[in-house]
């Protein structure tokens, strides 16, 4: 177990505490980390799961909890995309919600975990490479829509033509380059840090368990209620993320799918 | 040689510490900034237009979310100075 005391080895850190472990297996020449594959397969299989009782349950009439929850969120992902893109925008609906959907039932898994290097079922977005995947699915389709809204010529010509004027390609050049180059990476950090810093939480609030003054285990009491509220603070931090998530694909879809004229007064204002 | 090796090591749990320390405290300088500007306005613009509360308050967890996500990326990489390069 990692989270032994070994005191003679790192004195500083006290409690051995090692995230990123994973069981693994190799598969050409590739290393894959078997619990978030499988993690990941879970969540997919709840989420169509929830599709399927939906279309059997599926009323026009008095629709119950079950649609109707599934209609506010529904709702809220096309308002986002109405108030943001227009009417433009109804093809992107499908894919944000999908996100917003799978990525909130991956965060919640994180409510199962309990903070050990080896939990059976993580929250498959605290390891880098399923927000890395979806980050970069998004980013390829946003450039594919960018190319058949503007074509190929258009495309180009955008990334020297803007925010300045064409006099100062090279400077709109290298900013647009930086923007493009930074959106994919900030997507996936963004989601992994979130959920990576609530297992490392979880990590450190169950290493409280060895923290003893005099002959009371004071961690140990502490444990249980601080993990507790954690767990809360964190599902709602899940919610906000998966959100985020959502709203950053539509946001770059608009930016890819709107007019250059209009483009230019609107400017995005939301980068980070 | 041995004495050597054990210096680099503890330069480096040093460096991988006050790094760690660095990034973590910045960024919960500039996350605490964001989050404080975002509640602030949040609130000066309830108080100026109450029923426009419902859409202000959507956008202020928004403008949280994104402020604190620059936090956990700083957290992000203070653990992987601690955990995976000072060791």
């Amino acid at each position: 177990m990692a989270l032994g005391i070994h005191l003679p080895v790192t004195p500083l850190l006290g409690i051995d505490i090692t995230p990123g472990i994973h069981p693994q297996f190799k598969l050409f020449g590739l290393t894959f980390d078997a619990d978030i594959i499988w993690a990941t397969l879970i969540a997919a299989l709840v989420v169509i799961t929830m599709g399927l009782i939906l279309r059997r349950k599926a009323t026009s009439g008095v629709p119950g909890k079950f649609q109707l929850l599934w209609e506010l969120a529904t709702g809220a992902v096309q308002k986002q995309v109405d108030d943001t893109i227009g009417p433009r925008g109804a093809q992107v609906v499908p894919l944000a919600l999908t996100l917003f959907v799978f990525i909130f039932t991956c965060n919640l898994f994180e409510v199962l975990s309990i903070g050990s290097p080896y939990d059976w079922l993580p929250a498959p977005t605290s390891d880098i490479n399923l927000p890395l995947a979806m980050a970069l699915t998004v980013i390829v389709l946003v450039h594919r829509a960018a190319i058949k809204n503007r074509g190929v010529g258009g495309y180009v010509k955008h990334y020297f033509t803007r925010p300045f004027p064409p006099k100062l390609f090279l400077v709109n050049a290298f900013m647009n380059g930086v923007e493009e180059l930074v959106k994919p990476v900030t997507l996936t950090l963004r989601l992994f840090g979130n959920l990576f810093a609530g297992g490392l939480m979880l990590s450190l609030l169950a290493s409280l368990v060895i923290w003893k003054l005099g002959p009371a285990p004071i961690g140990a009491v502490l444990s249980l209620p601080f993990t507790v509220v954690w767990k809360l603070f964190d599902m709602a931090i899940g919610a906000i993320q998966a959100f985020i998530f959502a709203l950053l694909t539509i946001l770059y879809f608009d930016t890819a799918m709107a007019p250059d004229e209009e483009h230019a007064k609107d400017g995005d204002f939301i980068d980070a | 040689m041995a004495a050597d090796a054990s210096l680099d090591s503890a330069i480096k749990i040093a460096g991988a510490m006050v790094g760690a320390g660095l990034a973590l405290g910045g960024g919960a300088v500039g996350a605490s900034i964001g989050d404080g500007l975002a509640g602030s306005q949040t609130i000066a613009g309830i108080a100026r237009q109450p029923e426009a509360q419902g859409r202000l308050t959507t956008i202020m967890f928004l403008t949280v979310g994104l402020c604190e996500a620059a936090y956990f990326i700083n957290l992000v990489f203070a653990a992987l100075f601690v955990f995976s390069l000072g060791k």
